[in-house]
């Protein structure tokens, strides 16, 4: 019976050690991170041509658009919502930033048009589910086909061209990768501290957690709500933005898939996709770890067929790791 | 909020479908009393695409020549139900040929088979219908056409040896793995030397195509060549031949649309960008749907002669249209789609 009076001793020990307590707290976090070290690790066992500056640098700078709206999306889901309509948002802002950029329109009126048109479908999204209460997934499927469809209508698919210094936004190649990943950066952690020490932070974890008791507690969740979509909206504006500044064309098709992309990071990250837990560096080591996949896989010369079916184990693993951690937090 | 449901998903109706309205009754008038001249009508699978609008520029050419009146008239946006709606109109007003891009293979057929019945010559473009809806398909290309120019292009600019790779759009579409099967009979028939590495998805998008082509530059060192079989992977592909600063020394070809890659073929960072003279389909089309109203063409036929092109081949009920056309630094600036 030693061992057990031990393990009561430590499970007591560890409630009080701050350190094994946050070891706790994050290891959600820490065990996807974890797994990014490990794979990192073995790619630079197995495949040390992973490792190369400049296709790296290019890789990150595709990833970073990408992770400015996955931070809208945790913030969404830790509110308890979702929001699928971010690809077609995407590709709305990026189409519209494109042909604004084409009438020769400079980046610095260009960005805050793409925000705007953003934050404007974000809008719509958060005015129906808010302030109609209609169910979130449904609203955003419908804003998802509408916006797609609609600009397909629009540009039959057609590229839209851009004209010399958009790209980089005038810097040169590398300054300027550099600077739209310092920027996805900056914007990740200005929202991590947000989300910990601002009280708009704390409410969003507190409607996502029990919306009526948030009620009660003077917060008004519908607006909490309402906010978290123009945010996400906005941010997908930025996004938009941040890709075409990385490319002389418009594809009328980019962001297909954005949302499952985002949606995928924060939910290997360690959102509670039920709400009111998570946070945005457990989002950050998501989308890395998701990220890495498809060039590991081409590194090490394994079959395309596979990335899909890794990806989505991934996610499985994190949503079964999800469930089990509730359970036994229930009991 | 059901009504709210369904009202939203109105407005999406609508939004699809509701400027396509204008293209609903037949543009131009088909006068057949005026004497013997035969009207041709011919759609696209939408109209305000750039492909079909040089599509067009070739049958006003071949309509010209051969005296005739032509329709020209599609859905705004590609859209099955609006095209049968068209071929209905059409019928209605008793044209002598009807040539047609199927957006929908089944969808379009039955009106197809319906115009027939009314004696009205049928043809398709582009893309096939059901066979028994129509009398000849006017194939831009073969998979054997596309996958071997695709493969003599690639052996043409590495000198015939060295490693290659493939970006398609998906593993599992049918007509890019015909394609591929194409190109990998051609390479092991004619090119020993050359060794495709790997074939990649983009899932039919330029960004994911580009972040593809920049990890198979980083995992093959030697690599010479970047074949992309899907339209948005070759501006993809060259992006990030450009970003890796190996525009030249590995050479990007593709099949694509000529507007989509000017700049790079103009900066060398693309060599040479495959697709079938978009002009000569249209005057092709047209040329064979007035040869079969006019009793000219017969199903069962070897070659049909189409004027300025000449004589053409007829395999089984396809017109063919040839070789495709190779687009290139010399060249691009002549087409503006």
């Amino acid at each position: 019976m030693s061992w057990l009076r031990r393990s009561a001793r430590l499970k007591k020990e560890w409630r009080h050690d701050p350190e094994a307590l946050m070891l706790k707290r994050h290891f959600r976090e820490l065990s996807v991170a974890a797994a990014l070290g490990i794979l990192l690790l073995f790619l630079a066992v197995a495949a040390p041509a992973f490792y190369q500056a400049q296709p790296l640098l290019s890789l990150l700078t595709r990833e970073a658009p990408t992770l400015v709206v996955a931070c809208g999306m945790a913030l969404v889901i830790i509110s308890r919502q979702i929001d699928i309509s971010v690809g077609s948002q995407f590709a709305v802002c990026s189409v519209c930033a494109g042909l604004l950029a084409a009438l020769k329109w400079p980046p610095f009126l260009v960005l805050p048009a793409s925000i705007a048109i953003g934050a404007l479908m974000g809008a719509i999204n958060g005015t129906l589910v808010a302030g109609l209460r209609l169910p979130s997934i449904v609203v955003t499927l419908a804003t998802m086909v509408t916006w797609r469809e609609g600009l397909r209508w629009l540009r039959q698919g057609e590229f839209v061209n851009l004209p010399d210094g958009v790209q980089w936004l005038g810097l040169s190649q590398a300054n300027g990768q550099r600077a739209l990943i310092i920027t996805a950066l900056v914007v990740l952690v200005l929202m991590a501290l947000a989300m910990k020490h601002l009280s708009a932070g704390r409410f969003v974890h507190a409607v996502g957690s029990d919306a009526e008791a948030a009620r009660l507690a003077g917060i008004r969740p519908q607006l909490v709500t309402f906010s978290t979509f123009v945010l996400i909206g906005a941010f997908t504006g930025f996004a938009a933005m941040m890709n075409i500044a990385q490319s002389p064309q418009v594809d009328p098709k980019s962001g297909t898939g954005l949302e499952l992309k985002t949606i995928a990071a924060v939910v290997v990250g360690g959102v509670a996709i039920s709400g009111g837990r998570g946070t945005l560096w457990g989002v950050f080591a998501g989308l890395l770890l998701l990220a890495c996949i498809s060039p590991a896989l081409t590194h090490l010369h394994i079959e395309a067929y596979w990335e899909k079916a890794i990806q989505g184990a991934i996610i499985l693993l994190a949503v079964v790791a999800d469930g089990l951690r509730t359970r036994s937090e229930k009991r | 909020m059901q009504k709210l449901v369904s009202f939203l998903a109105l407005v999406g109706l609508v939004l699809a479908t509701g400027c396509s309205k204008s293209a609903n009754t037949p543009s131009g008038s088909a006068d057949q009393s005026a004497g013997k001249k035969l009207t041709i009508a011919l759609m696209p699978k939408s109209k305000g695409n750039a492909y079909f609008i040089s599509c067009k520029q070739g049958a006003d050419e071949a309509a010209k020549e051969l005296g005739l009146e032509l329709l020209f008239d599609g859905p705004t946006e590609p859209d099955p139900a609006k095209q049968n709606e068209i071929v209905e109109n059409w019928i209605a007003l008793g044209v002598d040929g009807i040539a047609v891009a199927c957006e929908n293979k089944e969808g379009i057929s039955t009106a197809l088979r319906k115009a027939k019945q009314k004696g009205i010559k049928v043809l398709t473009y582009d893309s096939d219908a059901a066979p028994d809806a129509r009398e000849f398909f006017v194939n831009q290309a073969t998979p054997e056409g596309i996958g071997y120019t695709l493969m003599d292009e690639a052996a043409r600019l590495t000198g015939g040896e060295g490693e290659f790779v493939i970006i398609t759009a998906s593993l599992t579409a049918a007509n890019m793995n015909e394609w591929r099967k194409n190109i990998e009979a051609r390479l092991a028939e004619k090119y020993p030397k050359m060794k495709l590495m790997v074939v990649r998805p983009c899932d039919d998008l330029k960004d994911k195509a580009q972040s593809e082509t920049t990890t198979l530059l980083s995992a093959y060192p030697n690599l010479k060549l970047v074949m992309a079989i899907c339209s948005p992977a070759v501006p993809g592909a060259a992006e990030a031949v450009k970003q890796a600063g190996k525009a030249g020394t590995v050479k990007v070809i593709g099949l694509g649309l000529p507007g989509e890659n000017r700049r790079y073929v103009k900066d060398g960072v693309t060599q040479s960008v495959i697709l079938w003279k978009t002009v000569d389909l249209g005057y092709l089309t047209v040329q064979a749907t007035a040869a079969l109203a006019k009793g000219d063409l017969k199903p069962g036929a070897n070659t049909f002669k189409s004027g300025r092109l000449g004589q053409m081949d007829i395999k089984g009920d396809n017109v063919l249209l040839g070789k495709p056309f190779i687009f290139n630094k010399d060249n691009i600036d002549q087409f503006n789609f």
